[in-house]
């Protein structure tokens, strides 16, 4: 049974040009309760992005990002 | 065990991340610093809070709510007037979160300090200190041109509780500004004096709807039998939101002559009101109220059916 | 990160806390302070800085029971009414003894209550009962402060470790295993007492929106601290009493009527008038607002355009900063506005939680379970109407009740054959080349869950519930698939969702009557005093099924009397209307 490629959109979203992840924070991936924020490694650096679509919308990761950068929407499903 | 457990590491370590040229670096190290809790660590936030960076310092501005005393607040006062309206605002909630009287040593000469923005910050971090000396600077205050402030420096005072206040809290009652006004009538709660119910009862009758409401509502904790006649008199207010809490003062004090003016009132719309009256009738248990009560039985809200059933209920069993 | 690797490591403690969320914090501060040389381990399966149901904060307290403004005696009445009368005061009591306690601790933590112009308590009066309500308008930074006492404390944190079962030995409790969250690392605690504060079954139930993680309670409460109490031979009390909220619809936030009612908002239905008739947070409530639902009056509302600007300004304020943040950007989406709309609400998917209702594992009043050296506190213990500040004061009890209890004993033998059957039993999914993820695993049992376990409760269907579970758990045991240590937690939380399905299922079916409204609504049954006024315990069988018994409700230290009982029967919903 090979497991499917199904798309799906994230309800966070980080803006890369505020994210200083390279610079060595992570403190989003840190806080966030169900542990669904990760960085990622791109040619222009490094920066957090949502990997996991398992979020509560809590708002830890955006409440707590030092620089503003991570916005927290609510999932397409619910909103 | 390496990994498993949140380190205790020296905190001479950690602030050396506050060296990296790196910001991100410089932030995980204030992040580190402020979880260890340790006051050694108190110093280094003290610099990170002047760093280049306003990410570093708006951490470093949060972090310092974890730490108290005189050098917390000094540092945090030093950031009162940052560039950055982030970190500004983060040391003034940080200074609300200070426990030790002590830590209001240095916000009390800020008190006349040309900034209001810092008076504000400072006015609102000395209110939980509860220190008698903050007293006089606060009446002082009262005098600033600018509402926050007063209304502000009302909230030290009011904290205080000290009676020889009274007379700049009746100034602060007659402010021009609403919010001062309605900060300084709440403030009269901890007085039983003739003095703070006369003020209670002329706010009765303030301009704005909001004084009056509160004036209504703290009249329960300091009035005594000779503000039955003014809340009775607020049962006409225009406001809905300021007659219920008449309503309510009434009940509290268990002014029963007020239940026949109460009574009619179970015929107003707003059902909040109605909730009110008849909870208040049966606090008050007036035989010769029912009358008012018997046709709300079938009201048309729960909440007020019920209030009605239990007021019916103890007036029955003659309760008072 | 998440890559699978494969390492075991084992550490002792004198005291582990599973859970760092409200009640686990409590814990593991009272257990230090009480006894400053205890080696007190605290395991989050999350961070504990931003952890469990109070993640963002808290709005305001529900159940504060402070001198002038309510008594221990009036408090355990209702929550004893509340409860249909099944209720073990004991516990209740003693929290409403020393909870104002607790608050006065808080507040020294920097936790901060709202206040009048004074610095008094400014305790709201809701109805003509009890006045239990103490806003926190600054609610925000309640986890903030407990990390800063645990870390003064050197309290010991572990995070992103999350317990899969307990160990047990000598007829006691011996310690817990553990997995790392984004490396499959095994973690084996040896503990002399252990103490639960894992929180709601927050994910049995789906959300009618579809979204696995749109729940009632934080997503990250999957019900661990039932199955490990389970799986380790305790006791659980009254599983049938689910809990279901009033909510924010789709949303699935709390409507936070504790907020808007001091103010005077309120739950009205479609023609904005109020209905609710219950006087109480009870499943009768619940059920009153299941038939406005189903009724042509329905939809269900918010109603708070009634209310000044001014007011709501301020309503808008705290819910916008405090526990559920986001919905400020929902209602922005939506383009509602509470001063001209009214908010749409719905009641939420099932779960179990003490803190809204009584379902949990069996405690008494020190916190313990019915397992030696086992506590548990908070969400998950079977003290009812909880909330948070029982989280805090039970978890206290627990605290310090551990510590006394490790003070006569060693560590107890346990035997190394349960670490290793745990570790084949986790690490299978790793183990196979392909096969179902744990989402689908998972949303097919919610979904079951849905169908068939959702009140108003039909043996037929819960029986074919049963089947279906055992269909999907066959499914799970055989060909669940996982790619990374990430989604390894995420089967194990699957496995955790269809046991508590299946603890539901069997729970319900056990007792045949209905009782507390809603939540244990048996269609086919009427309330039956005479042979169901007592708590259902669940354990595990020989057979390894659940087993139920029933347990007599402990006498009464609060005597409630005749005409207390009728005047709440006179408000109850009709039979023929609750069957609907």
């Amino acid at each position: 049974m090979p497991l499917a490629q199904t798309a799906t959109t994230v309800p966070v979203t980080v803006d890369q040009a505020l994210c200083i992840a390279d610079k060595g924070c992570t403190v989003c991936v840190d806080v966030c309760p169900l542990d669904v924020l990760r960085i990622a490694e791109t040619d222009a650096g490094k920066t957090a992005y949502m990997k996991y679509d398992e979020c509560w919308y809590c708002m830890p990761c955006e409440a707590d990002c030092p620089t503003g950068a991570v916005t927290v929407n609510l999932p397409y499903l619910l909103k | 065990m390496n990994g498993v457990f949140e380190g205790f590491d020296d905190i001479a370590d950690l602030a050396e991340g506050l060296d990296d040229p790196e910001p991100g670096a410089r932030i995980m190290a204030v992040i580190e610093l402020t979880d260890s809790a340790d006051p050694a660590a108190l110093p280094h936030l003290a610099r990170a809070i002047r760093d280049p960076d306003a990410g570093v310092r708006l951490l470093a501005a949060q972090g310092l709510t974890d730490f108290d005393g005189p050098e917390t607040a000094e540092a945090l006062v030093g950031a009162l007037l940052d560039d950055d309206q982030k970190v500004r605002l983060a040391a003034a909630t940080s200074l609300t979160e200070l426990k030790d009287p002590e830590a209001g040593t240095p916000l009390i000469p800020l008190l006349t300090a040309p900034a209001e923005f810092v008076q504000v910050a400072c006015l609102n971090g000395l209110k939980e200190l509860r220190r008698t000396d903050a007293l006089g600077p606060a009446i002082e205050a009262l005098e600033s041109g600018s509402p926050a402030v007063r209304c502000a420096a009302v909230g030290v005072i009011g904290w205080l509780q000290d009676e020889a206040a009274l007379p700049a809290l009746i100034r602060a009652a007659a402010d021009t500004d609403p919010a001062v006004r309605r900060a300084a009538v709440a403030a009269f709660g901890f007085s039983g004096s003739d003095y703070a119910e006369k003020a209670l009862i002329a706010a009765l009758r303030d301009d704005d709807w909001q004084v009056r409401e509160s004036a209504a509502e703290t009249l329960a904790k300091s009035g005594s039998p000779g503000c039955a006649g003014p809340l009775m008199g607020a049962l006409e207010d225009d406001f809905w939101q300021v007659r219920l809490k008449a309503v309510r003062s009434l009940g509290k004090l268990g002014m029963r002559g007020a239940a026949m003016r109460i009574g009619p009132m179970m015929n107003m719309p707003i059902p909040n009101l109605r909730k009110e009256c008849a909870a208040v009738l049966g606090e008050l248990a007036v035989a010769e109220s029912v009358v008012f009560l018997a046709d709300h039985e079938n009201d048309s809200d729960p909440d007020v059916r019920k209030n009605v059933r239990w007021a019916l209920e103890r007036i029955a069993r003659g309760a008072a | 990160m998440d890559e699978i690797l494969d390492g075991i490591t084992q550490i002792d403690c004198d005291i582990l806390v599973i859970g760092g969320g409200t009640a686990g914090p409590m814990a593991a501060l009272k257990a230090k302070r009480k006894n400053p040389s205890a080696n007190v381990v605290l395991l989050d399966k999350a961070n504990v800085k931003r952890s469990g149901a109070i993640s963002m904060g808290m709005d305001g307290l529900n159940n504060s029971v402070i001198p002038g403004h309510a008594t221990p005696e009036q408090y355990t009445k209702e929550i004893t009414i509340a409860n249909d009368g099944i209720c073990d005061q004991a516990a209740v009591y003693r929290y409403a003894q020393e909870c104002y306690g607790i608050i006065q601790e808080l507040d020294e933590f920097g936790i901060r209550f709202q206040k009048d112009q004074n610095g008094e308590y400014d305790v709201k009066k809701v109805h003509h009962i009890g006045t239990y309500v103490l806003p926190m308008p600054n609610g925000d930074t309640v986890k903030k402060a407990l990390y800063r006492q645990l870390r003064k404390a050197r309290i010991n944190i572990t995070n992103r470790y999350m317990a899969t079962r307990l160990l047990t030995g000598d007829g006691r409790v011996a310690g817990a295993i553990c997995v790392n969250t984004r490396t499959a690392e095994f973690l084996v605690v040896r503990a002399k007492a252990v103490i639960m504060c894992l929180g709601a079954a927050g994910r049995l139930g789906l959300p009618t929106s579809g979204y696995l993680y749109g729940t009632y309670e934080n997503a990250s409460n999957s019900g661990e601290g039932y199955t490990m109490a389970y799986h380790a031979g305790a006791g659980l009390a009254n599983l049938e009493c689910y809990q279901i909220n009033p909510l924010i619809k789709d949303y699935n936030g709390p409507a936070c009527a504790y907020v808007a009612g001091p103010m005077g908002g309120y739950t009205a239905n479609a023609a904005g008038e109020r209905f609710i008739e219950c006087d109480y947070w009870s499943g009768q409530m619940m059920q009153e607002f299941f038939d406005e639902l189903q009724s042509g009056k329905g939809p269900v509302f918010l109603k708070l355009n009634h209310l000044a600007g001014e007011t709501i300004s301020e309503i808008e304020r705290v819910l916008h900063i405090v526990e559920r943040p986001t919905r400020g950007h929902f209602h922005a989406g939506r383009g509602t506005d509470y001063r001209k709309q009214m908010i749409e609400m719905h009641i939420s998917e099932i779960g179990f939680c003490s803190g809204h209702s009584a379902s949990g594992v069996y405690v008494d009043e020190n916190a313990r379970t019915t397992v030696p050296g086992l506590y548990a506190a908070g969400d998950m213990a079977n003290v009812p109407h909880n909330y948070m500040l029982g989280a805090f004061t039970h978890g206290a009890f627990a605290g310090e009740d551990a510590v006394d209890y490790i003070a006569d004993v060693d560590f107890a033998g346990f035997d190394q054959g349960m670490v290793e059957a745990e570790r084949t039993r986790v690490l299978a999914p790793t183990k196979r080349d392909d096969g179902i993820p744990p989402n689908q695993i998972e949303y097919k049992t919610r979904r079951l869950v849905n169908d068939y376990l959702q009140p108003p409760k039909v043996t037929a269907k819960m029986e074919l519930a049963q089947s279906r579970f055992a269909e999907v758990r066959a499914d799970m045991e055989s060909a669940m698939y996982v790619r990374d240590a990430h989604e390894l937690m995420r089967a194990l939380e699957a496995s955790t969702i269809l046991d508590c399905a299946d603890m539901a299922a069997a729970a319900s079916l056990y007792r045949t009557e209905s009782r507390w409204g809603l939540y244990h609504n048996r269609v086919e049954y009427e309330k039956d005093d005479e042979n169901w006024f007592c708590h259902t315990i669940m354990t595990k069988g020989a057979d390894g099924l659940p087993s139920s018994r029933k347990q007599a409700v402990q006498p009464y230290v609060v005597e409630i009397g005749e005409d207390e009982k009728d005047a709440y029967s006179r408000q109850r919903v009709g039979a023929g209307v609750a069957a609907e």
